[in-house]
């Protein structure tokens, strides 16, 4: 354990000070991503594809929830959704340029056993809010990038062992995600599984041990037909989202309209849109705060608990998903109490890919949770 | 080297090019082509019509995953002391074209990278201690061989234009390529003249695109007809509308017309087709709501929303009316394009079914090198200048340290069990499975749900083992083709559930169809092909029956017959079988157990099998 805080302070130190060398590198890419990231097509004017958009704001609103699978045809504005998310999120709190983007708390418990010192109080932090990180882990990453390594730089030029936090790091308190997550490496798929699982992640090598909370809302989109996802994988993911090709005319002349007026000029179409922006933002944030007040009655948890018994689901995950989604979506309505209206709407989102797979079965899963859902409330009515 | 304008034929890929280079958002041409059609020459000579100082970027097919998207590079990095970054191709061709000779062929994971360079217009490098984002907005021009398989749709769907295939150009144009090819023709002062003018022309076209408007009506005909044939996706949609106004800007109109409308369908559009636009109404009816509700935005009620007056008042009334005329010169291009069946009508419908990309494996032994990852000496090949570079920082501190602790250092070099890089493989290996059902007769409904059942369950392993599967169904006269080599469940449960059963049993039928898969899969690389047949074993109509019309009926002997000579060719080419008997009546078995026989493979009598079991033993 001190070890870590050495090698992290290590790197802490360098960050701030010497590296010149460093800066080189890392300066223009902060600076390109941000402009990258300013230009994104604004997350409100996207058209249709509700249950996209619907899932990524409740993980907003929620993080436990445990991220969105989204899978379905190409060239449906999967990505471009995803990416659009950065613009309405809310701000958190953390550590003055903290790595992992730890709050007050959290680096206080990291940080406790330093020997021979005073130990660090609140009021010696400098804090900063940032957006919620929002980090894309490109398919052709390394692992050492994914986990973080030994920076080669420090080592190079001052023969000093330094940690340099990966994309896990980056992505603490934020979104991790994974375009064709489908075509994943296996490594990774089992790096990612494993830290999924823990909330942290822990590198060993070169005589560095690190340790780091690595919490991350997991979003990962794809297309069924260029492969499968691993069980685990897609076990992991709170909700599964489909998107399919629009067929109403109207609505894609308006996808592309909208397209091309972006494409001719960002600024003008960013600021058209910034009202909506504002005001989506606005509305997550409510829910946001209304959410710690929302309550579920004993009778819906029960009707839930049938509802996941009938289909089969193994385990315990889909009934917390699809209570804490039912929360979600009730603060995001405005609401302060959970109704099976709630949960009726959210349901296929937190089980579809829970069902226990039926080769022969031919009914989509949407179907047979919005069948088995009417049982139990049918019955829920009789009694 | 041949110009640009001296190139004969091909008229419909120089078009698109010539779109491409007025607008360059249009992404990128594919075009198909046998070998000798001149479409590397064409592809090379894009260049041409191109400002002076545009990249020009060849991508070879055997690229590594570093110099694709770009790393460290070693010899500065040690030289200076500090990270020195190698930019990839794929950020080489930033501003310019990169392109892709034998596209099909390209390893499927460069695919996914220039998909995602392509969908973000930058690289992300996130490798070996680097995190960088290089700008990477190219246009892709890609050529291939349809006879060397498929280009990966998800890739296609991110490049505008794709020129329909044309086996050849007509005679008199080869006679003339061959002369430009011999230099007896063009090159010189005219072609120079000639370039100079079409550059002129494309400059101007530029110019002029921002000027150039379409209206409402064309728009709504152009995605109608996309929406007629099943074009999956937003892209296409995009992608139709800029290449319409690319051409009339060419045109150095301001309004699109008839013909731009026609281009941008036969290029856009038609080749991406899963569906014949006949098919059409059916669709819509099944799905009504869609129409009814309002295009969808957000807030629209609200008074001061952005978009208020991009909604249209008129949506409603035009929506009959309009796609008229579209729709005339929908059916146009697609007959003069596509004059065969709805299998030929593109790219797409059947070759969606490319999921043979996912069949591959990374492994440490095999095939070819796309990336060294941590690793045991012992797991795998050392890969050597990888494993230097992860120990060349460490050399100064661990002298040191040796020093320290032993007085002395031998080892020019320190090398540790932590630097030890092993070469990763990329093999495109795994088992091809093809099931052969038989849909005749009465059991043939039961016969499917296992077939099914089975193939779901072989899936769900698939993705462990990196197989495929296949299906066939053979009724009635002919087998058909149900699935061609693929890894997705969803897609063979598609393919399954509506299936007509009752006939006769054209077993070789089957057999010779499933020769064939397995020949084409092998030739993609896989490595090892397992015929699954869930039949009662008993064949009687002949393969014959298939190619002469008036031909008498078989007889048992020549059935036999055909059967025998198939099965021989089928075990000597090394494709190993299992018979699923399903056979209910005692009495009458024998057939399948003679079959198995006949391919050298397994015999199972499963007549009530659960599919685990079917499963289980295609696996064993």
């Amino acid at each position: 354990m001190t070890q870590t805080a050495s090698a992290a302070k290590k790197t802490a130190g360098a960050k701030s000070g010497t590296g010149s060398a460093a800066r080189k590198t890392s300066g223009p890419k902060k600076a390109r991503t941000k402009k990258k990231q300013g230009q994104a097509y604004p997350f409100t004017a996207i058209v249709g594809q509700e249950e996209m958009k619907l899932s990524l704001i409740l993980n907003i609103i929620d993080p436990r929830i445990g991220g969105v699978l989204v899978m379905g045809h190409r060239g449906t504005g999967k990505s471009t959704t995803v990416r659009a998310l950065a613009e309405v999120l809310p701000m958190i709190e953390r550590i003055k340029d903290d790595v992992y983007n730890r709050n007050v708390n959290e680096y206080l418990e990291a940080e406790k056993p330093k020997q021979g010192r005073k130990a660090l109080t609140p009021e010696d932090m400098i804090v900063e809010d940032i957006p919620v990180p929002v980090v894309d882990l490109p398919l052709g990453a390394t692992e050492d990038r994914v986990c973080g390594t030994i920076d080669i730089e420090q080592a190079l030029t001052s023969g000093v062992k330094a940690f340099e936090p990966g994309l896990l790091a980056q992505s603490n308190r934020g979104f991790l995600y994974i375009d064709e997550v489908n075509l994943l490496d296996d490594h990774l798929v089992d790096v990612l599984l494993d830290v999924a699982a823990s909330g942290r992640n822990v590198v060993e090598r070169e005589g560095i041990s690190i340790r780091h909370p690595a919490r991350f809302v997991l979003v990962g989109s794809g297309n069924p037909e260029e492969g499968e996802l691993r069980p685990q994988l897609l076990d992991r993911f709170g909700l599964h989202a489909r998107i399919i090709t629009i067929t109403d005319v109207a609505k894609r002349v308006e996808i592309v309209k909208r397209r091309h007026e972006y494409d001719d000029d960002h600024q003008t179409f960013l600021k058209k849109w910034s009202r909506e922006q504002k005001k989506l933002q606005k509305k997550i944030l409510n829910a946001k705060d209304l959410l710690p007040e929302v309550t579920m009655s004993d009778d819906v948890l029960t009707d839930v608990a049938r509802l996941c018994m009938q289909l089969g689901i193994d385990g315990h995950r889909g009934e917390l998903t699809i209570t804490r989604t039912a929360h979600a979506f009730a603060a995001f309505s405005g609401d302060k109490e959970v109704t099976m209206d709630h949960v009726r709407q959210i349901a296929g989102l937190a089980l579809r890919h829970r069902l226990r797979k039926d080769p022969l079965e031919t009914m989509d899963p949407g179907e047979k949770i919005d069948r088995e859902l009417a049982k139990v409330l049918g019955e829920a009515e009789e009694v | 080297m041949i110009a640009f304008t001296d190139i004969v034929g091909m008229d419909l890929a120089k078009q698109a090019l010539m779109l491409l280079a007025v607008d360059p958002s249009l992404g990128g041409v594919v075009i198909p082509a046998a070998v000798g059609s001149g479409k590397s020459t064409l592809a090379r000579a894009f260049a041409d019509i191109l400002p002076e100082d545009t990249p020009f970027v060849e991508l070879p097919l055997n690229v590594t995953e570093d110099r694709l998207i770009g790393g460290v590079d070693l010899e500065a990095t040690l030289a200076r002391g500090e990270r020195v970054v190698q930019h990839g191709v794929l950020s080489k061709a930033h501003g310019g074209v990169l392109y892709v000779d034998s596209l099909s062929l390209l390893d499927s994971s460069a695919i996914s990278h220039i998909m995602d360079a392509m969908s973000r217009g930058a690289v992300l490098v996130e490798r070996e201690g680097l995190s960088e984002v290089h700008e990477s907005e190219f246009m892709l021009i890609g050529t291939y061989d349809p006879s060397d398989g498929d280009v990966r749709m998800g890739l296609l769907d991110r490049i505008g234009m794709i020129v329909p295939f044309t086996t050849q150009n007509d005679y008199r144009a080869r006679k003339l390529i061959v002369n430009c090819v011999l230099g007896k023709n063009g090159g010189g002062e005219d072609t120079e003249d000639e370039l100079k003018m079409l550059k002129g022309l494309i400059e101007a076209a530029k110019e002029q695109l921002s000027h150039v408007s379409m209206t409402q009506e064309q728009m709504k005909g152009l995605i109608q007809s996309a929406v007629s044939l099943g074009v999956e996706g937003n892209r296409a949609d995009i992608f139709a509308v800029r290449a319409a106004k690319a051409s009339a800007a060419l045109a150095q109109r301001t309004d699109v017309d008839e013909d731009d409308l026609k281009l941008a369908l036969k290029l856009v559009l038609v080749p991406r087709a899963t569906r014949m636009p006949e098919q059409e109404e059916e669709v819509m009816e099944e799905m009504p709501p869609d129409e009814e509700m309002p295009p969808d935005t957000p807030e629209t009620e609200d008074q001061d929303a952005p978009d208020d007056n991009s909604t249209d008042p008129d949506e409603e009334e035009e929506q009959e009316e309009t796609p008229d005329m579209i729709e005339e010169l929908m059916m146009e291009a697609v007959e003069t394009e596509l004059p065969d069946n709805i299998m030929n009508i593109s790219l797409a419908a059947k070759k969606k079914s490319r999921s043979g990309s996912r069949g591959e494996a990374l492994n440490n032994r095999r095939g070819r090198f796309v990336r060294s990852q941590e690793g045991e000496m012992k797991s795998g090949k050392v890969a050597i200048i990888p494993t230097l570079i992860s120990a060349a920082p460490w050399q100064e501190s661990r002298k040191k340290e040796r020093k320290k602790k032993y007085g002395k250092v031998n080892t020019a070099l320190v090398i540790n069990k932590e630097d030890v890089r092993i070469k990763k493989f990329r093999d495109k290996s795994g088992t091809l499975y093809i099931f052969m059902v038989d849909a005749s007769g009465s059991m043939a409904l039961n016969r499917m749900r296992q077939a099914k059942g089975a193939v779901s369950h072989l899936l769900q392993n698939a993705y462990v083992h990196r197989d495929q599967v296949s299906l066939i169904s053979f009724r009635g006269k002919e087998a058909q083709l149900l699935l061609p080599p693929s890894q997705s469940v969803d897609r063979a449960k598609r393919e399954l559930d509506v299936l007509p059963t009752g006939g006769g049993t054209p077993l070789a039928s089957a057999l010779f169809l499933g020769l064939e898969t397995a020949r084409q899969a092998k030739t993609k690389g896989v490595s090892q092909v397992m015929f699954v047949v869930i039949t009662d074993g008993r064949g009687n109509i002949s393969l014959k029956s298939l190619y002469e019309q008036d031909a008498p009926k078989a007889t048992k002997e020549e059935i036999e017959e055909e059967l025998q000579g198939l099965s021989a060719t089928i075990f000597a080419e090394g494709v190993a079988s299992v018979v699923i008997d399903t056979q209910m009546n005692y009495l009458s078995r024998g057939e399948a157990p003679k079959l198995a026989e006949k391919l050298g493979g397994r015999y199972f009598y499963l007549p009530n099998a659960k599919a685990e079991e079917i499963a289980m033993a295609a696996l064993s």
